[in-house]
């Protein structure tokens, strides 16, 4: 099989290339992810690239494959088009080849203040809620933080500073569905923004790459709906 | 300098632009129904269509509503990619001009219908 991957590496002075490998591969059963260690194994060791669980729950192979930003373990080889090229997550500075510095995408996610806040004397054993509240939940809590969805998204590749991006504002609104949660109005007022939510046009681009098969528009315009009810 | 963000505002402007999208929507198929069922559109039957007031008044509430709709999708659009303030703030302006102008414009067309 034929790879075409980015090579970068600041430190050396010299600019971004694409760097074919053949690999001897049977694709059946295989994921990007595989072909990936096999070529830093047997063909390239300066080949460099995150990995972690390759289960598709850490998310630290979030790379762009063929366009799509997609997590490696998970993605199989098998009808990719050749040569599958493999790049880093598209906006994010690359720290080297396939490895990019998340710190802007972490520094927005810690912005929304990703934690409950509430502020009655602590329960003896656990804060209840009903399973209904509960299950409000489901679809937010399942980030992984991978950055497929931030970095798929124009609105963070033209104001990547200011654009809070999908992944941020899905925990930004899993916070604020928490009935245990008490600082809903405070985390609204910090998001109507021009910027930090209303970057969001809606294209839904970083539904179609989640991983996880989540929705961050949907959540995007949930928080929408909450602030016109507050404003009205 | 430290990031300045946090205007508290833009929502507005997002209702704005939904709603005269709703009611473009309702005008162009309340519009259309009854072009279509006034009989052949010659060009005295397409003045009768604007002569009532209320019609004039609904024809001037849509274009609003247009020019509306059009100069917030400018001023995203001039927010992604205008990255210098004065050029943005400049092209806020123009576009605000002209769109006030073409509204003004567009009473004097439909209240010259008799």
């Amino acid at each position: 099989m034929r790879f075409r991957i980015y090579r970068y590496d600041p430190e050396s002075g010299n600019a971004p290339r694409m760097q074919d490998y053949d690999l001897a591969m049977d694709p059946a059963g295989k994921k990007v992810l595989d072909a990936l260690i096999a070529i830093k194994d047997t063909l390239d060791e300066s080949l460099a690239f995150r990995r972690s669980c390759r289960e598709g729950v850490c998310g630290s192979d979030g790379v762009n494959v063929n366009g799509t930003n997609v997590l490696a373990c998970i993605t199989a080889l098998e009808g990719l088009k050749e040569p599958i090229e493999i790049r880093p997550l598209p906006r994010l500075g690359v720290i080297r080849d396939l490895i990019v510095d998340m710190a802007q995408f972490y520094q927005h996610y810690r912005a929304v203040k990703p934690y409950l806040i509430n502020l009655d004397p602590e329960p003896e054993n656990e804060r209840l809620q009903a399973p209904e509240d509960r299950a409000e939940l489901d679809g937010l809590w399942e980030c992984i933080l991978c950055g497929c969805c931030t970095t798929s998204c124009p609105s963070f590749w033209w104001n990547p500073d200011k654009f809070l991006g999908p992944a941020a504002l899905l925990q930004g609104y899993r916070f604020i569905a928490d009935t245990r949660d008490q600082a809903t109005n405070e985390r609204l007022d910090f998001l109507e923004d021009p910027y930090r939510l209303f970057r969001c046009h809606g294209i839904m681009n970083c539904v179609e790459v989640c991983p996880k098969g989540l929705n961050p528009t949907q959540a995007i315009g949930k928080i929408k709906s909450l602030l016109v009810k507050r404003a009205l | 300098m430290r990031q300045v963000a946090g205007a508290r505002r833009g929502l507005d402007m997002w209702l704005v632009q939904r709603a005269s999208a709703v009611y473009m929507a309702v005008f162009l198929i309340v519009f259309l129904a009854l072009a279509l069922t006034a009989g052949p559109l010659d060009y005295a039957a397409w003045r009768g269509l604007f002569a009532p007031l209320a019609m004039k008044v609904a024809g001037l509430i849509f274009v609003a509503a247009l020019l509306a709709h059009a100069w917030i999708g400018l001023r995203e659009i001039f927010i992604d990619y205008v990255h210098f303030l004065v050029a943005r703030l400049a092209l806020y302006l123009a576009f605000a001009a002209l769109y006030l102008g073409c509204l003004i414009w567009a009473v004097d067309i439909l209240w010259s219908v008799q």
